[in-house]
């Protein structure tokens, strides 16, 4: 199927053989240039970070593989092409402040849960700002004159500090600041995990505690080698500087393939919030039974060509797809279906469904 | 042993115990995620219990973008992965039963796990331990076995999982009123 949509749409695409390889292609092209331009023609890398720069590239091996075998999937495929489309609207930016940078989502799940995971989300997204441009030699450090650092960003002489400055002490302790951010609110998580009982009944110890256990490790190893130099002249620096690596380079690894990849999925929370508003606007569904609007028109029309690829099809004798019920009548309809009595079209509100726990 | 949940749907009497169990349930945070409709509201006091029916094949998962909600090995589908939910709500159209439950605020779905914590070790769902009735009930595949041989009529019909009283194969069995079936039922 693929090569025939490829015959008629002569595309980049053609050129490969697989979109796998033409992303992984392009991203490597984009990195290396990027490295180029950065590290000034390649005179300022950081070689103990080579290992890290190998990992990278394994991580982004299996980020392209697990997300493009998910992106094939008939909902999540029209989810992203439609998403795309309304990107540039002008609520994305907020949608992006409230729900990604301020996840004010989980702080209406609670106080505590916020609080762990912004120190998490922000300590694991800050540490990779700072690192991958340092692996890949897109920021680095020179001294001319004495006492002064000069920050090199993508080849650009970018600030001049002083070496004893507040900014230097940032710029030296950005990650040990990080890893405490994240300490604190991994021991937070595993702590509520041990103790919430709704966490407590769905959780697995290698999908829900193996990420947290993960940060920690890293975190903890991270802020050893800082230990070791401070206050114990570097004991067994190099070691320690080993065990951190191959931790990150295992978590990056795997980092696609458990729960870790909700970090690069979330983004697409834009695109999904995008899609209710701007398709809500555009025309709400009537209720078939009952008139009231209670999703988007090309919600309701995209929700029954999904279930049609899946060959599951709710067509009624009476006319109407299941989906273009309101929930209430959908309910209603389904016992008229067991007791013969035509409780849809009777004209009565649903009786109150929540309890009081 | 494999126990399912079974509905013997005419033994409602509507006093939504099932709804107030469900929200004490461990892993429910105070919220009830089953129904209990009025069958005929201005003409008797009939009620109907609701509630996810585990579908084989579901189509609340099929429709979820995300992978969001996961089918356990016991066959029950539980509520969206929290940290996968991105609050499409695509899932509240595809069911056919209307059963999920969206919260607006946590941009979060939130449906009947089968209380999870329970079932997974054997122990009845909370609305079925609750039911004073036996409407809800937690059965072995023996009992569910000699409940359909002893309600499946002379013309071959058994009121539980064919169309038109069910869309698809689900992990719930319901047993239809009797009137239905044209079987007077003794309990």
């Amino acid at each position: 199927m693929n090569t025939k949509v490829n015959q008629r749409q002569p595309s980049i695409e053609r050129a490969f053989v697989s979109r796998f390889a033409m992303h992984m292609f392009f991203t490597i092209l984009i990195i290396f240039i990027l490295t180029f331009v950065g590290s000034r023609m390649f005179t300022h890398m950081d070689l103990n970070l080579y290992g890290y720069m190998v990992g990278t590239l394994v991580f982004l091996i299996g980020l392209f593989y697990r997300f493009l075998s998910w992106s094939e999937r008939p909902p999540a495929k029209l989810m992203i092409k439609k998403g795309k489309k309304l990107i540039f609207r002008k609520r994305t930016a907020k949608t992006t402040t409230n729900d990604i940078a301020l996840q004010r989502f989980i702080w209406n799940r609670g106080l505590y849960r916020w609080f762990q995971h912004m120190m998490m989300g922000w300590g694991v997204i800050i540490s990779c700002l700072v690192t991958f441009p340092l692996v890949f030699g897109w920021m680095y450090f020179t001294m001319d004159d004495n006492g002064f650092y000069t920050v090199v960003f993508m080849g650009l002489n970018l600030m001049k500090i002083s070496a004893d400055g507040f900014l230097a002490f940032l710029f030296y302790n950005s990650l040990n600041i990080t890893a405490i951010m994240v300490i604190t609110g991994a021991s937070m998580a595993i702590y509520r995990r041990l103790k919430n009982m709704q966490a407590r009944a769905e959780q697995t110890v290698v999908f829900d505690f193996m990420p947290l256990y993960m940060l920690l490790f890293i975190s903890i190893s991270g802020l050893l080698l800082t230990v070791s130099n401070v206050f114990f002249k570097g004991f067994i620096q190099p070691e320690l500087s080993l065990i951190h690596q191959f931790s990150v380079i295992v978590t990056l690894i795997y980092l696609p393939f458990g729960k870790l990849a909700h970090i690069p999925m979330r983004p697409l929370g834009v695109y999904v919030k995008n899609y209710r508003e701007y398709y809500g606007n555009q025309s709400m569904k009537k209720c078939k039974v009952c008139s009231n609007e209670f999703v988007s028109t090309e919600q309701s029309k995209d929700v029954i060509d999904v279930l049609n690829q899946n060959a599951i099809e709710f067509k009624k004798e009476e006319g109407f797809h299941l989906a273009e019920l309101c929930l209430p009548c959908r309910r209603n309809y389904r016992i008229s279906k067991f007791s013969g009595v035509k409780t849809h079209l009777t004209k009565a509100k649903e009786a109150n469904q929540d309890a009081r726990g | 042993m494999k126990k399912v949940l079974y509905i013997e749907l005419e033994n409602c009497i509507g006093c939504r115990s099932c709804l107030a169990g469900c929200t004490q349930c461990g892993g429910h945070e105070q919220r009830n995620r089953n129904y209990v409709i009025d069958v005929n509201p201005f003409v008797d006091r009939q009620t109907m219990p609701m509630m996810c029916l585990h579908c084989e094949n579901p189509p609340c998962a099929r429709s979820c973008p995300v992978q969001a909600i996961q089918v356990h090995e016991t066959g029950a589908v539980l509520s969206a992965m929290t940290e996968k939910c991105l609050g499409c709500q695509n899932c509240t159209i595809a069911c056919p039963y209307g059963i999920p439950k969206f919260d607006v605020e946590q941009n979060l779905m939130y449906k009947c796990d089968l209380c999870i914590d329970r079932t997974k070790d054997g122990i009845p769902p909370m609305c079925a331990s609750v039911c004073p009735t036996n409407t809800l009930q937690w059965v072995t595949e023996e009992e569910l076995a000699v409940k359909k041989s002893q309600f499946r009529l002379s013309n071959g019909m058994m009121a539980s999982m064919e169309d038109p009283y069910l869309e698809n194969k689900t992990n719930v069995h319901v047993s239809l009123p009797g009137i239905l079936e044209g079987k007077e039922k003794l309990f």
